[in-house]
């Protein structure tokens, strides 16, 4: 008995340092960008180890001064945030149509829908280019707005579509017995339930759009329209040459968005779909 | 509040019938409940009768109208689901409010009824909870007030009361019939527990494999079956239905002789209830095989061939196994089946 509680113990305590240690080799470049962030120019660059770091602001005090931070992140947020809404006003109608809606073809059409994420982006950056030069829309955050939506849309879909799927149809039965008709039905019961699915699907989605890069830099020609990770791109200090500090405060202060939406989904994932509906 | 009749009602999905060839007549106000074993098309039967499911064939009239082209939400029905199809999202409060919203009842009269539907299923401490949070039964007495909580035309209740303890089942049996009876809702009640059938329906209907067996009020299923199936399936424990050959008005199977009509002739089967035997007497000669006391009443089980007999002995009796043992049948509550299953009438 004691020597059984013993050895669980042990193995408890190897998982953890196992574990940590795993953790400790991810978080490591994460922690790295921050200390250097933190330090000193001069320090970053020096050859030499340094045992005790300095402290130093003044990456902080170069990237609120000489670099307008302030609106890469307002375009960043306005265009993520516009293309997720735009993504799930179109997803959550079609993919209740895909899921409940008997009609022919609609495996297929299902899946031609997600078969337009299996393109490689390059192949339609040109037209596109072109497209939205003819629309007039280049340099703008609407026209980002416009292409992350599109990007996601399919995949927003689909993970929708997915948790719809799990829901018992015999909710809806009951809702229609009551009286309810199908807007009633998708607003009051269906959404409600698959609520985990759509913030998954608008976090992944979000990610997505934040991390995009190709069409970013296809459309947004000029810093006016740069979003975060574009302008990171780009970042390279100005006139003194690559500050090293600064630019990795600045991945750090992209990332740190994507932390809280990783979190945020976390969170979401592990709920259970519809606890309590039916019967079990 | 309204007739319903099915004509010819058909269901089948691909090759495989669901429910076939059902006509059925239920009147205004009567609580009419299906029995059958699992997968004879009750749960398909009220589905239909709800809208939730396009009958293949048949006509569907509620209330003098022909529903078949008439949409679930328009029916003026309330089911109650065998899943319970609770909302998750919505509290039990929330649950059984949404028929009053969805049916536009003025809201001043909402939290009464819900109220007094909660208290009647025995859950009003229980109202703020989300189903999640709610035992089995607690989710089964949600659902059915939920659907009590309008007076819809028709009450669809698929087997409402089966994920309940004995005490609480009994209970709300009563409460149901009382609730029928006072608003007056033409009730369809699925079950599978006879005593349920028997103490709350107007009329019962037998059903299995998709068809009806018979159709009767409790006492005509009980005392009059009218096939080996009916007879098989009703009573606790069920007829003892004896194979063997009638001629010249004597039944005869290995250990077994009775007295038929003369017209009973051929391989027929002799059905008789267990309360219908007593023991001693000759009409069975076989060996105890089993004594079971229950309290009240005391079961035998006797061997005679190949075939076991259940009777229903005094309380006190008690022998041991593989003694001879002698049966006597009632002669007035024997049964004969032709070999299609069929009832022959007429016999003594
Ligand atoms: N969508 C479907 N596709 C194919 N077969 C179905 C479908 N729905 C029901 N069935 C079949 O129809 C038959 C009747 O089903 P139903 O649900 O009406 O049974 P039931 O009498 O309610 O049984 P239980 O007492 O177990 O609830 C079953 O054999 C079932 O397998
Ligand atoms: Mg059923």
């Amino acid at each position: 008995m004691a020597k059984a509680r013993k050895s669980r113990g042990e193995s408890l305590l190897l998982r953890y340092l196992v574990l940590g240690g795993w953790a400790l080799v991810c978080l490591l470049p994460i922690l790295w960008f921050l200390s250097i962030g933190f330090r000193p120019r001069t320090e970053v660059i020096t050859p030499r180890p340094i045992y005790w770091p300095s402290f130093s602001l003044d990456a902080w005090r170069l990237l609120i001064s000489d670099w307008p931070i302030a609106q890469y992140l307002r375009n960043s947020v306005v265009a993520v945030a516009g293309s997720v809404v735009i993504d799930l006003a179109l997803a959550i109608p079609a993919a209740y149509a895909l899921a409940r809606y008997d009609f022919k073809g609609r495996e297929d059409i299902g899946f031609y829908i997600l078969s337009t994420r299996m393109m490689a982006p390059a192949i339609v950056a040109v037209p596109i280019f072109f497209l939205f030069k003819t629309l007039g829309l280049l340099n703008s955050v609407w026209a980002l707005m416009l292409i992350y939506a599109a990007i996601n849309l399919s995949l927003v879909t689909w993970i929708i579509r997915s948790y719809m799927l799990d829901i018992p149809k015999e909710l809806e039965d009951a809702a229609r017995t009551d009286g309810a008709g199908d807007l009633t039905i998708l607003r009051e019961i269906i959404v409600p339930a698959c609520l985990p699915g759509i913030i998954t699907a608008a976090v992944i989605a979000a990610i997505f759009a934040i991390n995009e890069f190709l069409f970013t830099l296809l459309i947004a020609s000029t810093s006016k329209a740069y979003t975060m990770s574009v302008a990171l791109a780009n970042f390279t200090g100005g006139s003194d040459g690559i500050i090293y500090n600064a630019i990795a405060l600045v991945s750090f202060i992209a990332f740190v968005p994507i932390l809280i939406l990783v979190i945020l989904i976390q969170k979401h994932l592990s709920r259970g779909l519809t606890m309590g509906a039916v019967k079990g | 509040m309204a007739s319903i009749h099915l004509q010819n009602l058909e269901k089948r999905y691909g090759a495989f019938v669901g429910v076939q060839n059902m006509s059925l007549e239920i009147a205004d106000e009567e609580f009419l409940v299906l029995l059958g074993p699992s997968g004879c098309g009750k749960t398909t039967t009220m589905r239909m009768i709800a809208g939730l499911e396009v009958p293949t064939d048949g006509k569907i009239v509620i209330g003098g109208e022909e529903v078949n082209e008439v949409d679930a939400r328009d029916r003026d029905v309330a089911m109650v689901f065998q899943g319970y199809a609770l909302y998750p999202n919505m509290s039990i409060y929330e649950n059984i409010r949404f028929p009053l919203r969805m049916r536009k009842i003025p809201a001043s009269e909402h939290d009464a009824r819900i109220r007094q539907a909660a208290d009647m299923v025995e859950l009003g401490a229980f109202l703020d909870r989300k189903p999640g949070a709610l035992s089995g039964g607690q989710r089964q007495r949600a659902a059915l007030a939920r659907a009590v909580v309008r007076q819809p035309q028709v009450f669809l209740m698929d087997e409402p009361l089966s994920n309940l303890d004995a005490k609480l089942r009994q209970s709300m049996r009563v409460q149901i019939k009382h609730m029928q009876r006072q608003l007056k809702v033409t009730t369809v009640y699925v079950t599978h527990d006879q005593i349920e059938a028997m103490t709350l329906a107007d009329r019962i209907v037998i059903m299995n494999k998709g068809a009806i067996q018979q159709v009767g009020t409790p006492d005509q299923i009980y005392s009059d079956p009218a096939n080996t199936f009916v007879a098989g399936f009703i009573g606790s424990p069920p007829m003892n239905l004896i194979e063997g050959t009638a001629q010249n008005g004597r039944f005869t199977a290995p250990g077994v002789s009775a007295p038929c009509l003369d017209h009973v002739r051929g391989k027929v089967t002799l059905g008789v209830r267990p309360e219908d035997c007593q023991v001693g007497g000759d009409n069975v000669q076989g060996m105890v095989y089993g004594v079971e006391p229950t309290g009240d009443t005391t079961y035998l089980t006797v061997r005679a061939g190949e075939k076991m007999i259940e009777v229903k002995a005094a309380r006190d009796y008690r022998s041991d196994i593989d003694q001879p043992v002698g049966i006597t049948f009632d002669p007035a509550h024997l049964y004969f089946f032709g070999e299609d299953g069929q009832r022959i009438r007429g016999a003594a």
